[in-house]
């Protein structure tokens, strides 16, 4: 910012000015991200006589993460999350690009459209777990009552694991998709109109605008929304908590589900860090798998 | 003259705030949504009037035992001392030991010990000593019944039942005459929480069997099926609700409560709901009986209760463990029966005429809860309830057979019950 200035003096004192602004943030990072994380994969490596806890951890090496390859419940568990992102990721992201694309048409009052992405966002999770808990309820929920209403019998939504999956991904898409629209409708009022206008002048139809125009432009906020939502779905959890338990059995447990039971119930923490080390392992692959596909398209946009 | 008198007032005044701040101590009591928050403040308040130096405060958990652990386990791993005293679900003295979340009593009580102990119901005295070491103080004493619609079978002429069957058939021929879709006929905790084990053990122990035998896993003998036959029998029957699987145990109260239930097999409590509520649609139409048995077989039933413990990282250990003697005393027991049916965990206290009044069948529900048997006692007992519950719980929403769910039992509890 500041004109250079001959000598290394100056700049070194700059240098420091810098370090010195930087170090509170650094030293916040430090101690709310870094410590905590470093603590978990430490904990992983240690073990305790679950039968006898006052006898302490024993350090255990990969021990905890042998046991998670050997744990089929950690793998169904895995399996379900992976369903969960596979399901509502698409789901949520076409429904809040429909939803963003709703709230930026010029409606002359603006307010109830914007309200009504936002709600849904700012209501907790658990408390959408249980309103849609109570949606899927077999006697009293809504949906049978719909159901029964078009002459169909009742369905036994949340204690069959095909229809509480589907039950659960409603639920989780309803609440993910005003957060994807709330991302996408910034990325579309960012669009300049002059290029809409200039479409229009050349011919191009409602439909060739959004493929040409809209989508191209879309593409970095898409990504983003996309990778904080994957993030999210793998970390799945007050939904299916509060509408299931994991039930029937552990059907529809998810990996943060079980990683819940695992330390807070059976206080099992060695290996309930493991699992959380290879969950956040799983974020990491996902998020870089889309990391290195935004670069490699944006550099090919600059071409 | 006056600056003199000021300055003496003022004196007295910090002197008399010192002493009475000094002097004040506020404990902190954790209790669950379902054990009755509101008569724990009204008892508190008491105790408050006896005690002036002392403030209680309630903090209320969540409403299963399972939810309230996970709360506990977060303040109790952590060492926090927010938390006095804490009410325990029965089944948690072993692990609370093994952890070192409670304060020993015994040194409290010294030499009066055996003599205090020995004024509980025995089943009590014995679930809050592990390895010798006094855990906890009962609070109440709980078990399962049947609760009834008296007026429905009086219509239908039919006596309360002994055997299961004779339970399904009754159930049926009520049904049938009623003609309602929205009546059901048996219910009891089906969803993967805590009062789900029982769901699997009262059968199984009404059958003369038990999880373990010798201290070794006992899931070979054909009794280890009967609870799945008898639950599949009362599906065939149409007697259990279709969505059994998502019934928690406040919700058989709640179906009772709206007159939609015909049987529910539930805890002490459920009583002074029915009785007593607003919205109630059953007062006075309700009888509660030993739980049924197989044909030659005999009633079983669940132990449950809430225990008092004190903290082990608490700062008030001293007032804390007074608080926790007064509410583990006869009168308190008898003020929680007449206020909110909890079963006293002294004898003596069921034969009091004022609890006999607001209670009637407290009168034949002592041996009932003297012969309860106890859920398996493990420093790891929340993942033995996981494999029984989940088990139980897909058995019930058609997802396992009864094979399959044996099966997944015996691997998974061998490991922890060897």
């Amino acid at each position: 910012m500041s004109a250079p200035v001959p000598g290394g003096h100056h700049d070194l004192s700059e240098r420091a000015l810098g370090a010195i602004l930087l170090a509170p943030a650094a030293l916040l990072l430090l101690v709310i991200v870094v410590y905590p994380i470093a603590t978990l994969f430490w904990t992983s490596l240690h073990t305790t006589d679950p039968a006898n806890p006052a006898a302490g951890e024993t350090f255990a090496g990969l021990a905890n993460y042998l046991r998670a390859f050997d744990d089929d419940r950690f793998w169904h568990a895995t399996w379900n999350t992976v369903l969960y992102i596979v399901v509502t990721v698409p789901g949520a992201l076409v429904l809040g690009l429909g939803l963003a694309l709703l709230a930026n048409f010029p409606f002359r009052i603006k307010w109830p459209v914007r309200l009504g992405l936002l709600l849904p966002w700012a209501l907790p999770l658990v408390f959408a777990g249980l309103i849609f808990r109570w949606f899927f309820e077999y006697n009293t929920g809504i949906v049978n009552d719909l159901l029964g209403r078009a002459g169909i019998e009742p369905l036994q939504w949340l204690s069959s694991p095909t229809l509480a999956f589907v039950a659960i991904a409603i639920a989780i898409i309803w609440k993910a998709s005003s957060f994807m629209a709330l991302m996408l409708l910034a990325g579309l009022q960012t669009i300049p109109k002059s290029l809409y206008e200039a479409a229009e002048v050349d011919g191009a139809s409602k439909w060739q605008q959004f493929r040409e125009i809209t989508l191209p432009m879309l593409r970095p906020a898409i990504f983003v929304a996309l990778i904080f939502r994957t993030i999210t779905a793998i970390q799945t959890f007050d939904i299916p908590f509060a509408m299931t338990g994991g039930g029937p059995g552990d059907a529809t447990e998810t990996l943060a589900m079980y990683i819940h039971k695992t330390t807070l119930d059976f206080l099992d923490f060695g290996y309930g860090s493991a699992l959380a080390a290879l969950m956040f392992i799983l974020s990491m692959v996902a998020t870089s798998g889309y990391l290195r596909y935004t670069r490699r398209s944006s550099g090919r946009g600059s071409e | 003259m006056k600056t003199w008198k000021i300055l003496l007032t003022a004196a007295f005044g910090f002197a008399f705030a010192a002493h009475a701040w000094a002097q004040t101590t506020t404990l902190r009591i954790f209790t669950g949504g379902q054990q009755r928050p509101d008569v724990m403040r009204k008892i508190a308040d008491e105790y408050q009037k006896k005690n002036p130096n002392v403030k209680v405060e309630v903090e209320v958990g969540g409403a299963t035992s399972e939810a309230q652990q996970q709360y506990l386990s977060t303040v109790l791993s952590s060492k926090d001392s927010v938390l006095d005293v804490i009410l325990i679900d029965v089944i948690r003295p072993a692990q609370w030991a093994a952890q070192g979340w409670a304060e020993p009593l015994d040194a409290y009580l010294g030499a009066d010990k055996a003599k205090v102990m020995s004024q509980y119901l025995k089943a009590y005295a014995d679930a809050d000593q592990v390895n010798g070491k006094l855990i906890a103080l009962p609070y109440f004493a709980d078990s399962q019944f049947l609760y009834y619609r008296k007026d429905l079978l009086e219509k239908y002429k039919r006596p309360a039942p002994r055997t299961w069957d004779e339970m399904i058939e009754t159930a049926k021929i009520i049904m049938d005459g009623e003609k309602s879709p929205q009546l059901q006929g048996f219910s009891t905790a089906g969803s993967p929480i805590e009062g789900t084990v029982c769901t699997y053990l009262v059968p199984l122990w009404g059958a003369g069997s038990d999880l373990t035998r010798d201290g070794k896993l006992n899931l070979d003998t054909p009794q280890a099926r009967e609870p799945f036959q008898l639950y599949g029998r009362m599906k065939q029957a149409g007697v259990l609700p279709k969505n059994i699987a998502e019934i928690p145990t406040d919700r058989i109260r709640i179906d009772m409560q709206g007159g939609n239930l015909i049987f529910g097999m539930t805890w002490g409590y459920v009583w002074n709901r029915l009785e007593n509520d607003a919205d109630s649609k059953v007062k006075g139409k309700i009888g509660v009986t030993m739980l049924p048995h197989d044909q030659g077989g005999k009633s079983a039933t669940c132990i449950g209760g809430w225990q008092l413990a004190v903290s082990a990282f608490s700062k008030n250990k001293a007032e804390a463990v007074k608080f926790v003697r007064w509410l583990s005393s006869p009168e308190v027991s008898k003020m929680q029966a007449v206020m909110a049916s909890h079963m006293p965990v002294f004898p003596s206290v069921y034969k009091d005429a004022e609890v006999l009044k607001a209670n009637p069948w407290f009168a034949d529900a002592l041996p009932v809860v003297e012969g309860a048997k106890s859920r398996p006692v493990s420093a790891q007992y929340p993942q033995v309830s996981d494999v029984i519950r989940s088990n139980m719980n897909a058995y019930l929403a058609g997802t396992k057979t009864t094979d399959v769910a044996i099966n997944d039992m015996k691997t998974r509890l061998a490991p922890i019950l060897r």
